[in-house]
């Protein structure tokens, strides 16, 4: 059995304003083995951001507000570390990838600069500034970027090449886990598939876990071990990559979610089957199964309280109906 | 970067000309002449006219013009009407009073403001928050004439520490610096404050906190210069309109600045002293604007390589 890397047992977090009380996320549980590729899917706003903030405990002040759970990283309750500790962990154990690459490096400083600082920060073995700079050369080619270009500033940089920055950026300290937030979503069609080869690359080399957030199923299936499907601030399927591509059984918005994949094969001729309606209102979400106002199968028992059901050891999903059929 | 810097020496030359001809245009039209101004009441028209005459005054608008700016030329800004005196003399006496007034005034702005400004937004909704702004506030509402008024009170009346007239010692600067640098100060404060916020919101800042920075050096080495950017620009706006617009605080503390002099030339309708005052503001606030631009280049790379041309 492989090591668990990264535990998160039911987590809520939720955004407290003086307006309002939005439950971004509520009572997730899921774990990632070392070396081992998550995918987190679902719909944008479903918590999946906010998920991947709390476990490197980067919410917004004051106003994210982790309501009850654990984040056991290698065992250890990351929400309880002092800010300290905590910042040790940030980049060197547990690096990020954010979604937007135009605005995620520092405008005003230069590339080389910026991995560099990553480097600075977790310089455990006290290593020269010659080494640090061998290592940004070196971390930059691993990206595909001529290391002559460190002194160039972020505005000389086509999306792509920028995201290869902040990967370089997040891969530089070699973490154990890597989030990765949507990497892809702001980049066009075929600078995508460039830098998703290039992660699965170097997290094949480099060892790394990775937590991968995105909206896109064909991305989850050419990166991930493993998938969790989230609606509403829940996890509502578990799954492996089989277990959720190409299982039998399957809550049914998951089943939504792959109906809104248009099919080569199909030859019916029919439009997209989009899932009908939208997101229940975070502030204000409904007692029982979250999916229940947009689900077709919706029936009385939907609106108690919906526990997790087993469809085989690897695969869960969070639907009573599911249960009958066993 | 130098081709820059020239080419916008170079647009000095167009600047001056329109400050010049605007200036010469409205002392033109309003009505009035010199000779009446300096014998008064009691002058006859031909005496008047006499003394007009002598002044270069008789001659048409335009050709007085063409006469003093080619004078302008050959670094002659005429003598005054009233005093006899000669302009460049008197500007080059009191240009450095009202630059380092204005400079002393506005760094100690920077210094108020910028720190305060940085604080009170990073400690958004707290005391430390609410006090600076309400001073600030309270500080930018207040006529700079006030304020001047209260720190003589303080440092001459009670304390007797300060001269409250005159610049005879380096004393004498002291409180014209304080009473600019809190009026100005108030409002840097409240800019630093309002872009910082803005930008400790970046994605960039969350970035530079995931790969494990400190809150502080997120704040300086990330935050700072990206947020300096809009106070860099209104600083400079507010130096170049100080340097001939401090004339409240000249005329408080008796300073023998460009600002009293150019406007007691107005008064007077001594055309010499407005148009070789108004000429040398204009060189001096471009200048001023000028190292503002530069100094925004240094700060942003992505100006600077605008200025230089490059990509991007």
């Amino acid at each position: 059995m492989a090591e668990t890397l990264l535990e998160v047992k039911d987590l809520a977090v939720k955004y407290k304003t003086d307006l309002e009380t939005v439950f971004a996320v509520n009572g997730i549980s899921f774990s990632l083995n070392k070396g081992e590729t998550l995918g987190i899917v679902g719909e944008t706003g479903a918590g999946k951001t906010t998920t991947a903030l709390t476990i490197l405990r980067l919410l917004p002040e004051r106003v994210g507000v982790v309501g009850k759970g654990q984040v056991l990283f290698e065992g250890e309750d990351l929400l309880a570390l002092p800010e300290h500790d905590m910042m040790k962990k940030r980049g060197d154990k547990i690096s990020m990838i954010f979604q937007d690459p135009m605005t995620s490096l520092n405008p005003v400083h230069t590339i080389g600069g910026q991995i560099a600082e990553a480097l600075r920060l977790h310089n455990e073995k006290n290593r020269t500034r010659e080494q640090l700079e061998a290592r940004v050369d070196e971390v930059l080619e691993m990206v595909g970027i001529p290391p002559s270009r460190k002194g160039d500033y972020p505005h000389q940089f086509s999306g792509g090449m920028k995201q290869r920055v902040v990967i370089a950026m997040a891969l530089a300290c070699e973490p154990d886990l890597l989030i990765a937030d949507e990497p892809t979503t702001a980049l066009d069609v075929t600078i995508q598939a460039q830098v998703l080869l290039l992660m699965r690359e170097l997290r094949d080399r480099l060892q790394t876990a990775m937590i991968l957030i995105t909206h896109d199923l064909g991305v989850v299936a050419q990166m991930c071990d493993r998938v969790a499907v989230m609606y509403a601030g829940e996890l509502v399927e578990k799954g492996t990559l089989a277990d959720i591509f190409t299982g039998a059984r399957h809550h049914p918005y998951t089943q939504g979610l792959f109906g809104s994949i248009p099919k080569l094969e199909d030859e019916s001729k029919t439009l997209l089957h989009p899932i009908d309606g939208l997101m229940p209102d975070p502030t204000d979400l409904p007692e029982g199964c979250r999916f229940l106002p947009r689900c077709p199968h919706a029936c009385e028992k939907c609106k108690e309280k919906q526990e997790d059901i087993a469809l085989s050891p690897t695969h869960t999903a969070r639907c009573h109906m599911l249960e009958r059929k066993v | 970067m130098y081709k820059y810097v020239l080419k916008r020496l170079a647009w000095m030359i167009p600047i001056i000309l329109g400050v010049s001809v605007i200036i010469f245009c409205i002392l033109s039209v309003t009505p009035g002449d010199p000779g009446t101004f300096i014998l008064g009441a009691g002058g006859t028209q031909a005496d008047v006219d006499e003394l007009n005459r002598k002044l270069g005054y008789d001659l048409p608008a335009w050709q007085r013009y063409f006469k003093y700016m080619f004078g302008a030329l050959r670094l002659d800004l005429g003598t005054s009407y009233m005093t006899k005196l000669s302009v460049l003399d008197e500007v080059l006496a009191k240009a450095p009073v009202s630059v380092s007034v204005a400079f002393l005034g506005i760094l100690t702005s920077l210094v108020i403001g910028i720190p305060l400004g940085v604080l009170s937004a990073v400690k958004q909704y707290s005391l430390l928050d609410a006090i600076p702004t309400f001073l600030a506030i309270f500080l930018a509402a207040a006529p700079s004439f006030w304020v001047g008024l209260m720190l003589m009170v303080f440092f001459s009346v009670k304390l007797g520490w300060l001269p409250s007239q005159g610049i005879t010692s380096i004393k004498g600067y002291f409180m014209p610096m304080l009473s600019l640098g809190l009026i100005y100060g108030a409002q840097t404060l409240r800019f630093t404050r309002s872009s910082m916020l803005e930008t400790i919101r970046q994605d960039y800042v969350r970035t530079a906190k995931a790969k494990g920075a400190s809150e502080r050096a997120v704040i300086w080495k990330h935050a700072m210069q990206n947020a300096l950017l809009p106070v860099i620009t209104v600083t400079g706006n507010n130096f170049g309109a100080l340097l001939g617009g401090a004339i409240v605080t000249e005329t408080l503390f008796g300073l023998p600045g460009l600002g009293t002099y150019i406007v007691a030339g107005i008064k007077a309708k001594d055309i010499p002293v407005v148009m070789g005052g108004t000429i040398s503001l204009a060189i001096l606030f471009s200048i001023v604007m000028l190292l503002m631009d530069l100094l925004y280049a240094y700060v942003d790379p992505r100006i600077k390589a605008k200025y230089a041309g490059n990509r991007g």
